[in-house]
């Protein structure tokens, strides 16, 4: 009997050992390598307005593919002091020199989350324990094989976008959304979703999507940083006419949690064109008899992951 | 035992190779064309297939599966003819079985392990601790899955689980040597307006049915989509496990399209059940 693994069960550890340097760059032979993916020290801009690109059959400007955010990752929210030195195993090399990321929060300008000051000390608790999770509410969701949620799901690894008459479609390595473009109601209010029950529609290169109905149990981050079920979030996926990049900003308005409303801004990149590395990039080149190159996603599940964080993420 | 691969060797496309499926579905285009009436009656055991109405097809001419879809048979229950029983305090209904010829064909040892399945079907279905389900228990799970078609793929949408799985129809071919996956890898192949997809690289942790049929990693699933009329499909699916089967066998369900007003998939993480009560919102304080 083989032993099941999922991809995301190799991924965290193999991150965090050698493991990930002997990681093979899938790419035929025949092939040119490819680039690396380049992590960015600030944020690309696009401006909204009219979409100059292809559209598709139906109208709704081709942004079909794979997709990963270029800045930063899932383990902080805003730009921490305090992150790296968390985030060191016991018993690694003493901790790196990281350039870390600006905060995905553009606004308020300061960069951090208006939280009240009680929300602020439940996320500072979580994060304080990450490491340390005595309590089962200091273990991650996503850990938990949760889906991510909105927004943190730009915020971990490659996704595919898949549009179709009526529908976008984000695969994202934790979870599917599903955006209707088809005018529906939203759901009733009582029926609350990990990834919120999302309602869009395109206006010129912007994608806007209203999400409601969210259970709010996510996390923004390993920072801890959280919203609640009151949150009204408002996403607009701003696409560069060129495909090849957009801005991801969603607006987060809770009273219950926040001073003020806040909008959190995430730069995207296509990546068929870099290599695969297993995290921005997870397509693979697709068997086939022809001379095309074809590159496609394989199975993301991880129900069976149901235990400590992720195998190996933390102990 | 233990077999992890970082990622998938032997990639490398094969230039010049020919596909023995492209010519007889070459043959098959024509025979289309031929009148596939005509092919139905042949094929004798289609005969209830005749189209009533236009299906909905794709710009390319193929059939177009999107939609939300659901069974109305009593599969999942137990793919074998049954009579009324409880499991634990749930009634099941009789039913009179999705196989063909009626039972499953065992190997003899793997008979035992299902009669132990069977006894420990309310602790040991693995749908019980929310396992992704297989393929095909997927497809007649008694909950809505939703078809998203495009002409290289069909993205197949489990409300269960929230699970997605993609059907190729750009003439790939299986991966050489991947993990083993919950819902398999799966190829699929127009004969006439009938999607055959192969389905193959499983896992052995999944179950066919609540009464204990199972599989081995070595599964093998070819599926027939077809529609009957505009709002139904006919799926059959050969099964083949050389590890628990004796012969491939055959099993037939109806999908239901959901035609409800605003119908739609909402997430099913029951993976999650079990520690909400830990992420409490802190509404109040």
């Amino acid at each position: 009997m083989k032993k099941t693994v999922n991809f995301r069960s190799l991924r965290i550890p193999a991150l965090l050992s050698a493991l990930f340097i002997a990681a093979p760059v899938v790419a035929s032979a025949a092939e040119e390598p490819l680039p690396k993916f380049q992590r960015e020290k600030t944020v690309f801009k696009v401006e909204e307005g009219k979409w100059k690109g292809q559209r598709l059959a139906d109208g709704q400007p081709d942004v079909q593919g794979a997709w990963s955010n270029t800045i930063g990752n899932h383990s902080n929210l805003t730009q921490s002091p305090t992150y790296v030195e968390r985030n060191r195993r016991e018993g690694e090399a003493p901790a790196r020199e990281v350039v870390r990321p600006p905060s995905r929060i553009s606004d308020p300008a300061d960069g951090q989350v208006p939280f009240q000051p009680w929300a602020r000390a439940k996320a500072e608790e979580f994060a304080k324990h990450l490491l340390d999770p005595v309590k089962p509410e200091y273990i991650e969701p996503l850990a938990r094989c949760a889906p991510a949620g909105p927004s943190k799901s730009f915020m971990w690894h490659g996704f595919d976008i898949r549009q179709y008459k009526d529908y976008v479609v984000f695969l994202f390595d934790s979870g599917t959304r599903v955006i209707h473009l088809d005018n529906k109601p939203q759901l009733h209010q009582k029926v609350k979703l990990w990834n919120g029950d999302s309602r869009g529609h395109w206006e010129g290169n912007t994608l806007v999507v209203n999400v409601g109905n969210s259970n709010g149990k996510g996390r923004f981050g390993r920072s801890g940083e959280f919203f609640s079920e009151n949150a009204k979030i408002t996403e607009r996926y701003v696409f560069d006419s060129d495909q090849q990049k957009f801005l991801y900003h969603a607006t987060y308005d809770d009273p219950t949690v926040f001073t003020r409303p806040f909008t959190v801004t995430i730069p995207v990149r296509r990546v068929e064109k870099f290599a695969h590395d297993n995290w921005n990039n997870i397509l693979f080149p697709a068997k086939h008899a022809g001379k095309e190159k074809i590159l496609e996603r394989y199975e993301q599940i991880c129900t069976e992951n149901n235990g400590g964080h992720g195998n190996g993420g933390v102990r | 035992m233990n077999t992890i691969h970082l990622a998938p060797r032997g990639h490398i496309a094969k230039p010049g190779g020919k596909s023995r499926a492209s010519w007889q579905q070459r043959l098959l285009s024509v025979m289309l064309v031929a009148g596939f009436a005509t092919l139905s009656v042949v094929t004798g055991s289609e005969a209830i297939a005749a189209p009533a109405g236009k299906i909905p097809r794709l710009a390319n001419g193929k059939p177009d599966f999107s939609g939300i879809w659901q069974t109305t048979s009593a599969a999942d229950y137990d793919l074998e003819p049954h009579s009324a029983r409880r499991d634990g305090g749930q009634p099941v209904p009789t039913g009179p079985g999705v196989v063909e010829g009626g039972e499953i064909p065992y190997l003899p040892k793997a008979l035992e392990q299902k009669k132990k399945n069977f006894a420990e079907r309310e602790s040991a279905d693995p749908r019980n601790r929310c396992y992704t389900l297989s393929v095909p228990r997927s497809v007649y799970y008694p909950e809505p899955f939703q078809i998203f078609q495009r002409a290289r793929d069909l993205t197949i949408h489990h409300q269960f689980g929230h699970s997605v799985r993609t059907v190729h129809t750009n003439n790939t071919e299986h991966p050489a040597d991947p993990n083993d996956w919950w819902l398999g890898d799966s190829r699929g192949k127009w004969e006439g307006d009938t999607l055959v997809v192969d389905v193959k690289h499983f896992n052995d942790q999944t179950w066919l049915d609540r009464a204990g049929n199972f599989h081995s990693d070595a599964l093998h699933v070819v599926e027939r989509w077809k529609y009957l009329d505009p709002n139904t499909i006919e799926y059959k699916a050969t099964i083949e496990d050389k590890n628990v089967f004796s012969r491939p066998w055959e099993l037939s369900v109806i999908l239901h399209r959901h035609r409800e007003k605003n119908f739609q998939l909402v997430e099913n993480y029951c993976y999650t059940l079990d520690y909400d009560k830990y992420y409490p919102v802190p509404v109040e304080q």
